[in-house]
């Protein structure tokens, strides 16, 4: 019995050892999924990923963060918030999303047509500029051109559901205008300031008559590698501890044998 | 045969824990080193204040339950940040300059040769600014410690002082300290976009790879922006 109980407490640990490497990371197999509510007639909604629930209760113009998912594909649902298991899904749908790139998931057009549209997104930062693209989610909106107010336009012709490619401009505050392609000002975005090493997805949502633009980051100038940020010069060498753990081992074997011995005498 | 089998076994046994205790912490698990005494409740909080903001109407006219994290949006107040010339964490004794730093050739983020100085990365968000700034240095030299060896030792809730080259100056707040392994840094979490004004430092941490010639972890201090005297002082 005593026995079997050290034999497995052995496994046990020596499964310490080495099971944070068996088990560590496939983080590299995983893309971003952000989930974007640009229905202006639909009821705020669950979003069930292969029957889990990511995002529960967001509203119209509702934006989440990015969530990490396996790629691959997956079934993408979407509930009238808290009515999964009473009512249908307003939307099912089968989208396939790839290792390391992120994507914008987004409910779009009235409750009647509704769609979901996933689009990808930029992961890469411009040095010194910002990037910036526009997304026309507003149904029943027409084309609209997106500039700087009475300017030229920086983003002509987009039409719903369109979303332009990324754009890059010089960072600083800009007095945009979204309007239609015959100069008809449909959102004023007076001092809309963007910043170098940023990117932006500015999504027009709501309605022909009440037309607003969200305005989110999607990513920033950042590292492939973290820093590095030292030289040794104070850590203790592993194979230090290797010897002195080896040494404690030969003492406790040479101790064992010790009480054994005694006792079988004994 | 009882005789061979149990020392041998304590021996091993020994051998496993002693080494398991010995050699610097597991590696391959983010520890959590220090958080803020109540995380959960302060999540909360910041979590309804920004969903908040969307629709607050909408939330009072029908109570929904939300559990989801809010997207990053483009600041609407634009804090224009500060470009730092000195870092200063009195709890652990750190008075450093800070310089500009880019990037390495394969891309990652270059650090200072001195290891008295720290070095903020220039391409991200300067100080002050919504997003996440980051300001590293070096833990130890080739026969000593350097200006972030006692990085290890802050506790949620420590002040950070960063003084920018006008003379403004910006206190942030330790939230938690975490030590991340090499090659499951949250590079993201760290450098990328937020909703936040927060300043994060990394050092190095963990066993060191003498083939690699790298330690295997790095620490990250999470902070953020509790106040900022951007007036010059006299």
């Amino acid at each position: 019995m005593k026995k079997l109980l050290s034999s497995l407490a052995a496994f046990v640990l020596v499964l310490g050892v080495f099971a944070p490497a068996v088990f560590a990371d496939n983080h590299e197999e995983m893309a971003m999924v952000r989930v974007l509510h640009a229905s202006p007639d639909a009821p705020a909604v669950d979003v069930y990923v292969d029957g889990n629930a990511v995002v529960e209760g967001a509203e119209f113009k509702a934006a989440t963060d990015y969530m990490e998912l396996p790629a691959g594909e997956h079934t993408v649902e979407i509930y009238a918030a808290g009515t999964k298991g009473e009512q249908d899904a307003v939307i099912s749908a089968d989208v396939t999303v790839e290792a390391g790139k992120a994507y914008t998931a987004a409910a779009i057009d009235t409750l009647e047509n509704l769609q979901l549209k996933a689009i990808e997104d930029s992961k890469e930062a411009t040095e010194g500029m910002a990037k910036v693209r526009v997304g026309h989610f507003i149904p029943g909106a027409p084309a609209v051109d997106v500039g700087p107010i009475g300017g030229e336009a920086l983003f002509a012709g987009a039409e719903f559901p369109m979303v332009t490619d990324y754009k890059e401009l010089e960072p600083g505050s800009y007095d945009l205008e979204v309007r239609t392609t015959d100069g008809t000002q449909l959102i004023d975005l007076s001092g809309t300031t963007v910043e170098a090493g940023k990117v932006y997805s500015a999504f027009a949502v709501g309605t022909a008559d009440s037309p607003e633009v969200l305005l989110l980051q999607d990513s920033a100038a950042m590292p492939s590698e973290m820093p590095e940020t030292g030289f040794g010069g104070t850590a203790d060498s592993g194979s230090n501890a290797m010897m002195l753990a080896a040494a404690f081992g030969v003492l406790a074997v040479g101790a064992g044998f010790f009480v054994f011995r005694k006792r079988s005498e004994a | 045969m009882k005789r061979f089998v149990y020392p041998i076994t304590l021996g091993f046994l020994v051998f496993i824990l002693s080494f398991q205790l010995l050699k610097d912490e597991p590696s391959e698990e983010t520890r959590v080193l220090s958080n803020s005494p109540s995380p959960t409740p302060i999540q909360a909080e910041t979590m309804d204040n920004k969903a908040s903001t969307h629709s607050e109407d909408i939330l009072e006219a029908t109570p929904i339950e939300k559990n989801y994290e809010p997207a990053v949006v483009a600041p609407t107040d634009v804090a224009e940040g500060i470009v730092p010339v000195r870092l200063t964490i009195p709890s652990i004794d750190v008075d450093a300059p800070v310089g500009p730093q880019g990037y390495t050739e394969q891309g990652g983020m270059a650090v200072p040769d001195s290891v008295t100085e720290v070095g903020w990365f220039e391409p991200g968000t300067k100080p002050g600014a919504t997003g996440n700034s980051v300001i590293a240095g070096h833990v130890d030299g080739r026969n000593g410690p350097a200006v972030f060896y006692d990085l290890k030792e802050l506790e949620a809730g420590d002040l950070i002082y960063v003084e920018g080259k006008d003379g403004e100056k910006l206190t942030y707040t330790v939230q938690k300290v975490v030590a991340h392994p090499l090659d499951e840094s949250p590079i993201r979490e760290l450098f990328g976009p937020t909703n936040e004004k927060a300043l994060n430092l990394i050092t190095c941490t963990g066993p060191y790879d003498d083939e690699a010639q790298e330690y295997t972890e790095r620490l990250a201090v999470y902070t953020t922006l509790s106040s900022s005297k951007t007036t010059p002082k006299n």
